[in-house]
């Protein structure tokens, strides 16, 4: 069956070597590969071959978009940057990064689903694309300007209308961990892009479309929005627009006892500022295009800079909140988040690099005189805006930190490298993540739940980003009074049953550990993470929302089972293509084994799937600890579920063939990698 | 009829509260149909979408529903009917939504009477015919006289102009608004709105 909609049919391809703009059509790649994260694999896999280095001219750097994007679909503002990356570390291999915010629905309106940027410009420049064509221009006075900056220049010249993905002085600097930033906040951070966009000396993608997409069904897609929207939130309370109009709503867990926006600022001085009416400084929500919940806030203040803070960005530095305990949230945690958005750093590494740095100093590893930092000071503005400055130019320490901080350690070695490792958790080839609830900080803080270490074990990047598991934890834990932080996990084993059963197949998954409290229980970890998986590739290729997608735990319910329909339903109103929920699992396991098939092109077998010994040696809050035999024995299973090689964790010859991969099974066999049939 | 309009600009002034410039006045019965110096009479529209910019969140779910509801499916911006104007550094987003004018400039401009006053609804909303249209655009540009940007905007696939009929009584604007922002205001005796109780906007 043709499409009738949601792809409008064209790919751009801008080689900045010689300034040479063509197009592709979309339909080479889709419906099979869908788009955003499966589209962007296809197109990875066919050009960027392991020899290439991310910083080198010829790697892609790959914009996806997907099938629901410019249209009214509820979260339908993301897009996925995808390539080889600079950050992923010790070998630089595949990775994928999300983008909220705006910037999507422009590029489809002005006729294209994805861009494919290669070559490397003599000069800096800019791409500008609007309706149906794209120019490269001369972007010298733009070089060296922050991100805000950069976008009011380009808004000047193509109108404020227009949407800019930019870069600031981190991403023009090469550094391994630049973001690419849109608007007042939202970016692509993981994975480095932002380097790999200064080392083709491209500023900035500006993109305004006054074309449409069509939605095949536009009836049936307002009545699955509708149900979203109802399930997801309320209209908010004429005074406060973070309280739902009806009382009872519990909203969605990314409202959930926090009400709309959820990721907002903590208390402190900020917050009470905001709260006083009188005082200009406000809070207020902030939605990505299309979305009913609106998680994230817009700030603003007469000595701050505007914009938009949500989780991560704007909790960067929370040492400021021990520096300066009477003060909470201040200011100066405010302006340090907006300072490494304008020079275009992720903040999400600044998470790892600053508390590691604070352990060095602690440990007497690092010095002020040697790194030129006043450590001693970490949590004031001093610190912050120094370390920030050092790390965006390169100057001295900060040409080091601008690696990453897992390259940094490695570089200082020994206890340095070791310290590292708590916030680092992948071993192996192919870390540089940072820690995102496997354990230390997870949920509930300091208990161990088996699914959490496969998933770490087996992703490209930071597992657990796509919040669909973690989201039913918190979910339960909101729902009997307890917050992520300190929830019993025995008390919510009940209310997870029905949930565990209708997303994951079994009610016993929701009994992460055994009867005697002691051990932990591994026995679903597999298949649970396999459908964790299928349920993330889909989502991040039709494209929703990381956090709100899929639905599966409904907090208004008696029965708190959510609904996993929603995104094949929307896939099927806007394109016109049917597809039944087993059907885009079936395609979420076939694009997995592609993105595997990425990083074994890259070199990653079975032995980079670990953990450091760390994760291993800690007993959690109830005693118990994960044992190597059984995250060994849990990959096992995840592998042979997968259609991979148990011994290598590579896909199989049969398994590509049964996925129509075979473009894949015959490289891997060119270069005598492929796996045994197991 | 100066006198009348002078009184109700001074009460305006009561309702430009929470509800900004979208000014409305229920009248008695009295007043149903506008008279104009030219003779002219133009029903007053029985409902109005009003406005609460300090909820809205700039999520632009009212500009794709409108397209998508009214364009069968082309889902794009600029074919909206609502349209929401953002400044994103600053986070200032101002929906701007047709006011059904009391006395209506694209109405009183359009040359093939394709501008019409919807009876049939009983919305009373200054709907386009679109077979009538002719794509001019005068419409366009009266309405740009005074706001901006212009409420009624140029189809280019189609070659005609297309404007807020109120979605023949249910806006689903207002509908999908996930935060309450926008709300109808209705009124049987019919709503003394847009210009010329405001002129600008
Ligand atoms: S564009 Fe159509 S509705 Fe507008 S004035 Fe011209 S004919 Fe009338
Ligand atoms: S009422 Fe209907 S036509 Fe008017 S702006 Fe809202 S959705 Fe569009
Ligand atoms: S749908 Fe509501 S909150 Fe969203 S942009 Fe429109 S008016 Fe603002």
């Amino acid at each position: 069956m043709a499409p009738s909609g949601g792809w409008v049919g064209k790919i751009l391809r801008v080689d900045l070597t010689n300034w040479k703009i063509s197009e592709i059509s979309t339909f080479d790649y889709v419906p099979k590969f869908l788009g955003g994260r499966g589209l962007g694999a296809k197109i990875y896999w066919d050009e960027v071959p392991p020899e290439v280095g991310a910083l080198d001219p010829e790697n892609r750097l790959i914009f996806a978009t997907g099938p629901l994007q410019g249209t009214m679909a509820p979260t339908s503002g993301r897009f996925m940057v995808l390539g080889k990356s600079p950050q992923t570390a010790p070998t630089e291999s595949f990775c994928r990064s999300g983008v909220g915010g705006h910037w999507a629905p422009e590029l489809k309106w002005a006729g294209y689903d994805a861009l494919i940027i290669q070559g490397k410009s003599p000069k800096p420049v800019y791409l500008w694309i609007t309706d149906q064509k794209a120019e490269i221009l001369d972007a010298t006075r733009l070089w060296g300007l922050d991100t805000y900056r950069t976008q009011q220049m380009i808004w000047k010249l193509h109108g404020p209308k227009t949407r800019v993905m930019v870069i600031g002085k981190a991403g023009e600097n090469r550094s391994r961990i630049a973001c690419i930033l849109t608007d007042s906040g939202d970016a692509s951070g993981q994975g480095g892009f932002g380097g790999v966009m200064g080392s083709k000396n491209l500023k900035a993608i500006a993109v305004r479309g006054t074309g449409s997409v069509i939605v095949a069904r536009p009836k049936e897609l307002m009545e699955i929005t509708h149900r979203i929207q109802s399930l997801f939130s309320r209209k908010s309370l004429k005074s406060n627009p973070y309280q739902p109009e009806e009382k009872g709503f519990k909203y969605n867990i990314w409202g959930g006892g926090y009400g709309r926006g959820s990721l907002s600022l903590l208390q402190g001085e900020l917050l009470d500022l905001c709260q006083d009416p009188s005082s200009g400084y406000s809070q207020t929500p902030e939605g990505c295009f299309a979305c009913p919940v609106s998680c994230r806030s817009h700030v603003k203040g007469p000595d701050i800079i505007k914009g938009v803070a949500f989780c991560a960005q704007s909790y960067m530095y929370l040492e400021s909140l021990v520096h300066q305990p009477e003060k909470g949230y201040s200011k100066i945690t405010w302006q340090a988040a907006k300072l490494a958005d304008l020079y275009g750093i992720n903040a999400y590494e600044l998470m790892a690099i600053i508390p590691w740095l604070a352990d060095c100093f602690r440990e007497k590893l690092i010095t002020e005189e040697g790194t030129g930092l006043p450590l001693k000071e970490i949590g004031s503005w001093n610190f912050i805006s120094k370390l920030l400055h050092q790390m965006a130019e390169r100057e001295g320490f900060g040409d080091l930190l601008a690696e990453g901080g897992q390259r940094a350690a490695a570089k200082l070695g020994g206890k340095a490298e070791k310290l590292s490792q708590m916030y680092y958790p992948r071993a192996g080839k192919f870390g540089g993540y940072r820690e995102h609830w496997v354990y230390l900080g997870g949920f509930p803080t300091g208990y161990a739940v088996p699914p959490l270490a496969l998933m770490w074990v087996l992703d490209n990047r930071d597992a657990l980003v796509s919040h669909s598991f973690i989201s039913m934890l918190w979910g339960a834990a909101f729902t009997i009074g307890q917050n992520a932080l300190t929830a019993v996990p025995e008390k919510i084993f009940p209310i997870l049953k029905p949930v565990m059963k209708a997303a994951y197949g079994s009610a016993e998954a929701a009994e992460f550990f055994r009867a005697d409290g002691k051990s932990l229980n591994w026995k679903w970890t597999a298949p649970v993470v396999k459908r964790y998986h299928e349920h993330s590739l889909l989502k991040d290729s039709y494209i929703v929302c990381d956090i709100l997608f899929p639905y599966l735990f409904n907090a208004n319910s008696s029965d708190h089972v959510g609904d996993s329909t929603l995104e094949s339903r929307l896939y099927s109103a806007v394109t016109g293509m049917e597809m039944s929920l087993e059907e885009s699992y079936k395609k979420g396991e076939m694009l997995c084994t592609l993105e595997r098939a990425l990083a074994v092109r890259d070199g990653r077998t079975r032995k980079d799937d670990i953990l450091h010994d760390l994760y291993f040696e800690k007993e959690d809050a109830g005693g118990r600890k994960y044992l190597r035999e059984d995250l060994e024995r849990s990959k096992s299973e995840y592998y042979s579920r997968m259609g991979w090689d148990v011994k290598t964790g590579i896909p199989t010859a049969s398994t590509l063939e049964q996925w129509d991969l075979k473009e894949v099974a015959e490289d891997f066999q060119r270069r005598k990698i492929l796996g045994q049939r197991s | 009829m100066n006198g009348e309009v002078n009184r109700r600009t001074i009460l305006k002034g009561f309702t430009v509260g929470i509800f900004g410039l979208g000014g409305v006045i229920s009248l008695g019965n009295f007043l149903e149909v506008l008279t104009f110096p030219n003779g002219q009479k133009v029903a007053l529209a029985k409902g109005v979408i009003l406005v609460d910019k300090s909820l809205c969140s700039g999520c632009r779910i009212c500009e794709m529903v409108c397209a998508n509801f009214n364009s069968a499916g082309r889902n794009a911006a600029s074919l909206s009917r609502i349209l929401l104007e953002k400044e994103y550094l600053g986070g200032d987003y101002q929906p701007k939504v047709c006011h059904q004018c009391a006395d209506p400039p694209c109405l009183k401009v359009c040359p093939v009477t394709a501008l019409q006053v919807d009876r049939q609804k009983g919305t009373y909303a200054r709907v386009i015919d679109e077979r009538a249209c002719i794509g001019c655009q005068k419409c366009v540009e009266a309405c740009r006289q005074y706001f901006r940007p212009s409420r009624p905007r140029f189809d280019v696939q189609k070659n005609r102009a297309v404007k807020c009929h109120l979605c023949f009584g249910d806006p689903q604007c207002v509908k999908f608004c996930p935060l309450g922002v926008l709300r109808v205001e209705r009124s049987e005796k019919g709503l003394l709105v847009g210009y010329p109780v405001i002129k600008e906007d």
